[in-house]
């Protein structure tokens, strides 16, 4: 009750141009995904892990993962349906953008500011993944519709967003969007969340990527 | 403001898009599990799938347009429960010897409408279709009004009204019956039913030329207390996702700026797989036609 009404408190126009650090991660991303996207590797959250319950009630630990940790490796289908690996990416830096799902507008818009945008990502060595709940047949019409030179994955079951701890928004009925950069050595050097600016997504990105 | 300019029209397999909203009602989502609307989208159904109640504009002097006596009473009507909440206000006010808080209360009535209005407008432009229970014909109104949205200037003024006043009506009167002794919701309900009920007229100034509106008209569109031409005429400009607000439009930069439909539009998708019309490419339905004689958007 006090994290929504915090989080009800955080509409307020006024409060929601503060940059207050709320310490319940949900209520960061509230006020963070919902207007003016946060810069979370600069917000360093003191724990690293959080416990969660699966549907059986059995306990798991999920990584949540923050600046200077080395993610959870997956193992996704892409747009063809072929089996991709994280690992595959190591040795150049990767920007990994976890979006809500095809075909909607913001998730559309982000997706071609990435491919219009693809030749400075490439300049700077990077390569570019995006991952939303979808299946292979919904990324492989999206991509050809809107001409995407990147790979989409597939995380049937949002496993992987959950194991990363990408936060949701307005309350949990919106699967966050936020997009990490791994370097080299595949270690996290950004987390960059915002659900209603999907552009600032690239700027961000590349913003840092000239600095690795 | 600029002439919209005559837009081409899409293939029938995108008029499927309004089906959508009916196929896609029964699955059953979870938060977790994305949607899979690409998948189990439904094949492009044949060319004619049902022909709308108008395929050409309506002539000015057409029937359609014109106020029936059916109409006329049901303004009445409207009009006598909104102008008995502003009696009751006042008298009430007088009695109890107050003033500032019936006056706030019909100023928060005001916003209320304009926002009302703002919401109700994007449901019905974005969900639903004429077959829809008991909205479908103001969506297909609505419909209508975006392919050929200059007929609302040609409307009577009952005619043009009807729908609105006999929901105050409906919604009003029991109110009016109940809390007729306390003027502070009278105010307010007063001053919302009002102008929602009167929210249609508004529209149609919105949609007139500066020369031939009354100069009053004018004047209150220009100093923001009834929307202004210009805004309304973004609303009619593709996507058509913004401006919804049609009393005074105070709430439309608030809205678009806050992606407050935006937000609601993507939960709407995940929460029940409902995708707006807004998302789609407009199809010849919604696409609007030039209007013979120029000029609706002129300021």
């Amino acid at each position: 009750m006090a994290s929504l009404a915090k989080a009800l408190l955080l509409l307020l126009p006024s409060v929601l141009q503060s940059n207050r650090q709320p310490p319940h991660v949900n209520v960061v991303s509230f006020e963070s995904n919902f207007l003016h996207g946060q810069n979370l590797s600069l917000s360093s959250s003191s724990s690293s892990s959080v416990t969660c319950l699966t549907k059986t009630s059995s306990l798991i630990i999920c990584g949540k993962v923050n600046k200077g940790s080395v993610p959870p490796s997956f193992t996704l289908k892409d747009q063809d349906g072929k089996n991709v690996s994280l690992s595959k990416f190591k040795g150049k830096p990767v920007v990994v953008y976890f979006y809500p799902a095809d075909e909607t507008p913001g998730c559309t818009k982000q997706a071609c500011a990435f491919r219009d945008s693809y030749e400075k990502f490439k300049k700077a060595g990077a390569q570019v993944v995006g991952i939303s709940g979808d299946d292979a047949a919904s990324h492989k019409a999206f991509a050809k519709k809107y001409r995407l030179p990147f790979t989409l994955l597939s995380d049937e079951g949002n496993k992987v967003r959950k194991e990363w701890g990408v936060p949701s928004d307005l309350f949990g009925t919106l699967p966050g969007r936020q997009t990490y950069v791994l370097d080299k050595n595949g270690v996290v050097q950004l987390i960059y969340n915002n659900q209603f600016q999907p552009e600032k997504h690239i700027d961000e990105t590349l913003k840092l990527l000239q600095t690795l | 403001m600029s002439i919209l300019s005559h837009h081409h029209h899409h293939q029938a397999a995108t008029i499927r898009h309004r089906h959508n909203h009916h196929n896609r009602r029964h699955d059953h989502r979870v938060y977790c599990a994305v949607t899979t609307q690409i998948t189990t989208r439904p094949k492009p159904e044949p060319l004619v799938i049902k022909t709308t109640p108008l395929l050409t504009p309506p002539r000015a002097d057409d029937p359609s347009l014109k106020s029936t006596w059916s109409h006329r009473a049901w303004v009445a009507s409207g009009c006598g429960t909104v102008l008995a909440s502003l009696a009751s206000t006042v008298i009430g006010s007088y009695d109890s010897h107050i003033w500032l808080e019936p006056v706030l209360s019909g100023f928060i009535g005001y916003l209320f409408a304009d926002l009302g209005s703002g919401v109700y407008h994007w449901g019905i432009d974005n969900y639903g279709d004429a077959s829809t229970p008991v909205f479908g014909s103001q969506i297909d109104a609505f419909q209508g009004h975006h392919k050929w949205p200059w007929t609302i200037t040609k409307r009577q003024f009952a005619n043009n009204l009807h729908a609105l006043a006999r929901v105050i009506t409906y919604t009003v009167l029991p109110i009016d019956l109940v809390f007729h002794d306390q003027p502070v919701v009278m105010g307010f309900v007063g001053m919302a039913g009002g102008c929602i009920m009167f929210s249609q007229q508004f529209h149609a100034w919105a949609h007139g030329t500066k020369s031939k509106l009354p100069a009053a008209v004018v004047a209150l569109q220009e100093a923001g207390v009834l929307v202004s031409r210009s805004q309304h005429g973004a609303h009619h400009q593709q996507p058509y996702n913004n401006n919804y607000c049609i009393v005074s439009g105070v709430w439309n930069r608030f809205l678009d700026e806050n992606k407050v439909f935006e937000a609601l539009e993507m939960v709407l998708y995940f929460k029940l797989g409902l995708r707006p019309r807004s998302w789609s490419e407009p199809n010849s339905d919604w696409t609007e036609e030039v209007e013979e004689s120029p000029g609706t958007y002129l300021p």
